[in-house]
């Protein structure tokens, strides 16, 4: 199969592998009796193209770069090619597994394995799945690599950037439940998750347990989340180290800053509108981590019409990033002259680390077109504001980098799924 | 605005209303139907199309459910859903794809046609179809009519 594949070059290989995929899907049918299984898949195939030059745009932080600076255009921020193997055992036990390739920090489209998990459906109300899931957080974080279940081009970053831990290696509990004229779905989740991102970095997130709660009444839904987890992502190694050479008052610096198990939480609450003519949605979120990544307050609002097999879109969406608070400096005055500059270069570094707590804003028209029962091309523009002097979500900025100045991104993007 | 435009205005209405519905009947009415030996005697839209679309699993009287579809692309099956749920084909994929890839749910089985769903219908308890109005038999029972 052509998922396993290391160039980054995506484009002929996801072609290819969608055709080999397409063809089998034909075959692919053991339909829902049990035991029997099912094989699925989704995929996208994307161009972007910004012209912001002294940074990257990119749709995840856990990308290596994106549009912008390594090139006005670029493939690999939407591009994501899906497979999901579903079995079923009998009425009761039944397992997924999904796995994604996209492109990695190592720039490879290594595929990495999004679900693998064994669900034991109790009643037809209750189910308990052992293994990893896609964490359920805001509307769409569960299904937010599939493109074609959502009218935008991807899901708005200000939003769902801003949690980097995705799934949940562990246990989770869904109940669902009807009122007179509504239908509730209470999902809580244990469990905990450990991703290599790139040259011995991890990211790993212990005793991740959340809440999620999503109502549905006609065309009406909401959706309620939150999650705490104890959270480590070792970045800038050099800087804690140095600042922890600088006796108490470094160390003190060192460990309320860095990145070591500390605590992460975050919450969310959505709403969406949708008759089928038109849609409104909006969603809202608060993070909050105990190191330099800060905490933030997020929201987007999107709405549309749909005209037959298009549909024009527009949205707003906004975060508003706090560094850390506290004293985060090195005092100066009273150090031997050769202290003083290497104190002085630790504050300079801490001061550029909190500055990429990302603040931004952008506002989005777009369109998209259900070419086919299970294909819909979207072409999107966007004005992307990064503000208050960081660089918000865009990557890879350099020195020259002007916060405040807005980034003109276009993508066209081909969804599917079969 | 005077009481004769008023009364245009509504004369015009009146018309349009009744030109829009012979053209629903036109495009052909469909019935909801469970088996006969079922307890369910009516349902509303909304139940129907919880059940339809994965949201609920039982019937009013709490009854484990099992819808069945007609294939992909026929006339009962995009009428239905665009009747009863308000979605187009393409985001009724939209949806089973956000349920599936979550692991939430798999779309009801598909069988072939009218006959098909009668069959499934009549023999598997708990089942519910939708067919062509004028296809209904005494093995099952109508609990909703779609305009």
């Amino acid at each position: 199969m052509h998922l396993t594949h290391h160039a980054p070059s995506f484009l002929p290989s996801a072609v290819c592998a969608g055709c080999i995929l397409f063809s089998l899907g034909a075959a692919a049918h053991a339909e829902q009796a049990t035991p029997g299984w099912k094989f699925s898949g989704f995929g996208t195939v994307g161009v972007v193209h910004s012209d912001e030059k002294e940074a990257d745009f990119s749709a995840s932080a856990l990308k290596p770069d994106g549009a912008g600076r390594s090139g006005a255009w670029s493939r690999h921020v939407d591009s994501t090619l899906g497979a999901q193997l579903d079995l079923a055992f009998n009425p009761r036990w039944s397992a997924v597994v999904q796995v994604i390739s996209e492109q990695r920090l190592d720039r490879s489209y290594e595929p990495r394995v999004e679900w693998a998990n064994v669900k034991y459906q109790a009643t037809p109300e209750l189910a308990l799945r052992l293994g990893r899931i896609a964490l359920p957080m805001f509307i769409a974080a569960d299904y937010r690599k599939v493109g074609y279940a959502y009218p935008w081009a991807r899901t708005p970053l200000e939003v769902y950037g801003v949690l980097p831990i995705s799934s949940s290696d562990g246990a989770d509990v869904t109940w669902r439940w009807d009122g007179e004229t509504s239908h509730n779905t209470t999902q809580v989740f244990y469990g905990y998750t450990d991703m290599r991102l790139y040259d011995g970095v991890r990211l790993r997130g212990n005793a991740i347990t959340g809440l999620s709660h999503t109502f549905e009444s006609g065309a009406f839904s909401a959706r309620a989340s939150m999650l705490t987890t104890r959270m480590t992502l070792k970045l800038f190694p050099e800087l804690f180290d140095g600042l922890s050479a600088f006796g108490p008052q470094g160390r003190d610096i060192a460990n309320r800053l860095s990145g070591d198990n500390k605590r992460a939480t975050a919450m969310s609450i959505g709403l969406s509108y949708d008759p089928g003519q038109w849609f409104v949605t909006g969603e809202a979120g608060r993070s909050k981590a105990k190191s330099y990544l800060g905490s933030s307050k997020s929201m987007y609002a999107s709405g549309g019409y749909r005209h037959g097999d298009f549909t024009p879109y527009v949205g707003f969406a906004r975060v508003w990033g706090t560094p850390p608070g506290g004293a985060n400096t090195l005092p100066l005055a009273g150090l031997p002259r050769q202290f003083a500059v290497a104190a002085a270069m630790l504050n300079a570094g801490v001061a550029t680390v909190l500055s990429t707590v990302p603040s931004q804003s952008t506002l989005t028209a777009g369109l998209r077109w259900d070419v086919a029962r299970n294909i819909a091309l979207k072409l999107q523009h966007e004005r992307v504001t990064p503000r208050n002097g960081s660089r918000g979500m865009l990557v890879n900025s350099i020195p020259e980098f002007r916060s405040g100045r807005t980034a003109q991104v276009s993508s066209v993007v081909v969804d599917f799924v079969f | 605005m005077n009481k004769r435009t008023l009364h245009s205005i509504a004369a015009t209405l009146a018309a349009t209303t009744l030109f829009l519905s012979c053209a629903v009947a036109q495009a052909g009415e469909l019935v909801v139907v469970v088996s006969a030996r079922s307890p369910v005697e009516a349902m509303r839209p909304d139940q129907v199309a919880a059940i339809f679309l994965g949201q609920s699993a039982r019937f009013p009287d709490g009854t484990v459910a099992t819808p069945v579809d007609q294939p992909i692309g026929s006339g009962q099956r995009d009428g239905f859903y665009r009747r009863v749920t308000g979605k187009t084909p393409a985001l009724l994929k939209a949806w089973w794809s956000k349920m599936v890839f979550t692991g939430r749910g798999q779309p009801p089985r598909e069988v072939a046609g009218n006959a098909a769903v009668l069959q499934a219908v009549a023999s598997t308890p708990g089942a519910i179809g939708y067919i062509d109005r004028e296809a209904i038999d005494p093995s099952v029972r109508q609990v909703l009519l779609v305009h």
